[in-house]
C-alpha cells in the first residue's frame, strides 16, 4: 500500500502544478463561496444570539421609573394580570435584571463593570395571547405613574430579524451560486489534468489498472482544492473576527451586543470542510465519468 | 484460449467491419491475422481486449465469456493480455525502466516485485543497459523492446500484437518477431495482425485472412497470400 500512496501522492502534486492558474482560480471560487456560507452561519448565529431564547418569550416589556412606591406598582401588577390578553407576566427586580445582563454580556467583563444593579430598571415582562395586541395593551396602560416607557420587544425583535434575514438570504444564494460555479472550476481543472495524462491513462487502461485506481489521484487533486479552499474560508472568517467584531467589543456603541466568538467559529468548521469536500468530489467524479469508461 | 462464435461488429448500423468470425486459437499458438487495411484486423484485436462489444455473436478469452464480462472486471482480463502496437505507446517522460515498471505499479505490484522483475525482462529482450534511456534515444526496433518488455512484464496468457513491425525497417523486424518467436516458445498465446508479407512467409505458422470483415483463409501453416 506504501507504494500505491507515494504514487498518488507525486501524481497529485504534479498535476496541481501543472494546471497552476485554473486550480487557483477554481480554490479562489470555493474559497468565496465558502466564504459567504460560513458568513452566512454566523450572521445567522449573531440573530440567535440577539434574540436569545429570553426575547422570543417576552413580547411587551413594562419598564417601571425608579421612583415608583410599592404600592403603584401592586397596583400596576394587578392591572395587567387582569387584563384577558394577557397570558403570563413576570415582575423582574433590578437585581434580576442584572444577573441577566451579567449572563448575556459574560464576554465583554469591561461592560458588566461598568454596570450596576442600580442602573438597570425593574420591569413587568409580559407575554400576550395575541402578539399584535400591543397597541392595545400599550394604551390602556398610559398614565400609570409607575411606568418609565412600554417597550414593544416584538417589533424590535422582528425589525432585527427582517434585516438580517435578508442578509442571510443574500449571502446564501450568493455562495450556492459560487459554489456550483466552485464545482465547474474544479471540474474543469480535473478534466484538464485528464486530458494532459490521456497517453497515460490509454496504458493503464491497457496493462489492466483498475478504474478506480486511475481515477484515485484526480479524484484527490479536485479534493485537495476544495479542502484548500474551505481551509481559507475559515481562516477567512477569524481573521474577519479579529478585524472587525474584537474591535467592536470595546466599542460602547456596539459593545453591550452579545457578538460571535470563536466557538461559532468553530462550529461552522465542520460544515464548511464538508461542503468543500463534496462539491469537490462530485465535481471531479461528474468530470471524469466521459473520459474514464472502459 | 481464445474464441469467437459468429462475431460481428457494425458501425452505426452501416459500416460492417467485422461479419460472422468464427475462429479459436489454442493455448501457445502463434496465429497471425493479415488482411489489407480496413479488412477488420484492428476490430478484432480491439474486442479481445473488451475495449469495444461485439454487435452480435460470443467471445471467449482463456474459457471466459467475456460479452457478459462486467465492466469491473475487465482491468482483470487484460492484466492476462500483452499488448503491443505499431507506434509503441511508450511514454516520453518516462526513461525505459520506468516506462516498463509503470504496467507493475498501476496494477498494484509491490516496489521488490517491480525491482526484480523489470531488469529480468528488459534484459530478456536485449536492453539491459539501457534501463535509464529515454524512449528518444532509442531506435524504433529498441523501443518496440521496451514495449515488449511492458507487454510481457506481467506474464499474460496472451499477447496482442498489432502490426508491431509496421514502422520498423525489414532487418529490425527480423529481430523483433524472434523476440515474439521466443515468448511464443515460453507458452504464450501469440496473435499478430501484419500485412508484412515478408515476415509471414518467413514464419510458417497459422494464418487467418480477413477481407472485408470476413475470413477467406484459415490455414495451419500459411504464407501471406496466395500463389506468391
Amino acid at each position: 500500500m506504501g507504494r500505491r500512496f507515494g504514487y498518488f501522492f507525486r501524481e497529485t502534486a504534479a498535476a496541481l502544478r501543472r494546471n497552476g492558474l485554473v486550480t487557483f482560480a477554481a480554490i479562489s471560487t470555493v474559497f468565496i463561496s465558502l466564504f459567504l456560507l460560513g458568513g452566512s452561519l454566523l450572521v445567522q448565529k449573531q440573530v440567535d444570539l440577539m434574540a436569545g431564547d429570553w426575547a422570543q418569550k417576552v413580547e411587551v416589556s413594562v419598564f417601571l421609573r425608579d421612583e415608583a412606591s410599592q404600592g403603584e406598582i401592586e397596583t400596576l401588577s394587578r392591572k395587567i394580570t387582569g387584563m384577558p390578553e394577557v397570558q403570563q407576566v413576570f415582575y423582574e427586580s433590578k437585581e434580576q435584571a442584572y444577573d441577566r445582563f451579567v449572563d448575556l454580556f459574560k464576554d465583554s467583563p469591561a461592560l458588566v463593570e461598568n454596570v450596576s444593579a442600580e442602573s438597570l430598571p425593574a420591569s413587568f415582562r409580559v407575554k400576550l395571547h395575541d402578539p399584535e395586541k400591543f397597541a392595545v395593551i400599550s394604551a390602556r396602560l398610559a398614565g400609570e405613574p409607575a411606568i418609565d416607557t412600554i417597550q414593544d420587544e416584538r417589533r424590535v425583535l422582528n425589525k432585527l430579524l427582517a434585516v438580517t434575514g435578508i442578509l442571510r438570504t443574500g449571502a446564501q444564494a450568493v455562495a450556492a451560486i459560487m459554489l456550483i460555479a466552485a464545482g465547474g472550476l474544479i471540474g474543469n481543472t480535473v478534466r484538464m489534468a485528464v486530458f494532459a495524462r490521456r497517453k497515460e491513462i490509454a496504458i493503464m487502461k491497457l496493462v489492466g489498472a483498475t478504474n478506480w485506481f486511475i481515477r484515485i489521484p484526480f479524484l484527490i487533486e479536485g479534493m485537495v482544492q476544495g479542502l484548500l479552499g474551505a481551509g481559507f474560508a475559515i481562516l477567512g472568517l477569524f481573521v474577519m473576527k479579529v478585524l472587525f467584531i474584537d474591535p467592536l467589543r470595546s466599542q460602547s456603541l456596539f459593545g453591550f451586543i452579545p457578538w460571535f466568538g470563536t466557538s461559532h467559529i468553530l462550529f461552522t468548521v465542520p460544515i464548511l470542510l464538508v461542503a468543500g469536500v463534496l462539491i469537490a468530489t462530485v465535481a471531479s467524479l461528474f468530470a471524469m465519468r466521459r473520459f474514464l469508461e472502459v | 484460449m481464445i474464441k469467437t462464435e459468429s462475431v460481428t461488429k457494425t458501425y452505426k448500423d452501416t459500416v460492417t467491419a467485422l461479419e460472422d468470425v468464427s475462429v479459436e486459437v489454442e493455448k501457445g499458438e502463434f496465429v497471425f491475422i493479415v488482411g489489407p487495411s480496413g479488412s477488420g484486423k484492428s476490430t478484432f484485436i480491439r474486442l479481445l481486449l473488451k475495449e469495444e462489444e461485439p454487435t452480435r455473436g460470443a467471445i471467449y478469452v482463456a474459457g471466459k465469456n467475456i460479452n457478459t464480462l462486467s465492466s469491473w472486471k475487465v482491468p482483470y482480463l487484460r492484466r492476462n493480455i500483452g499488448t503491443i502496437f505499431q507506434d509503441f505507446k511508450l511514454l516520453p517522460d518516462k526513461t525505459v525502466f520506468e516506462n516498463v515498471a509503470f504496467a507493475l505499479e498501476v496494477i498494484g505490484k509491490p516496489k521488490h516485485v517491480i525491482q526484480k522483475r523489470v531488469p529480468e525482462i528488459l534484459t530478456l529482450v536485449g536492453l539491459g543497459g539501457k534501463l535509464e534511456n529515454y524512449p528518444d534515444e532509442l531506435s524504433g526496433g529498441e523501443q518496440q523492446r521496451v514495449s515488449i518488455a511492458r507487454a510481457f512484464v506481467n506474464r499474460p496468457l496472451i499477447l496482442l500484437a498489432d502490426e508491431p513491425t509496421g514502422n520498423l525497417d525489414p532487418s529490425t523486424s527480423v529481430e523483433i518477431m524472434k523476440l515474439l518467436d521466443r515468448i511464443n516458445r515460453t507458452g504464450t498465446t501469440v496473435i499478430m495482425a501484419t500485412h508484412d508479407n515478408a515476415i509471414v512467409d518467413a514464419m510458417r505458422r497459422r494464418v487467418i485472412e480477413l477481407e472485408d470483415g470476413s475470413v477467406v483463409r484459415d490455414q495451419a501453416r500459411g504464407v501471406y497470400g496466395y500463389g506468391t
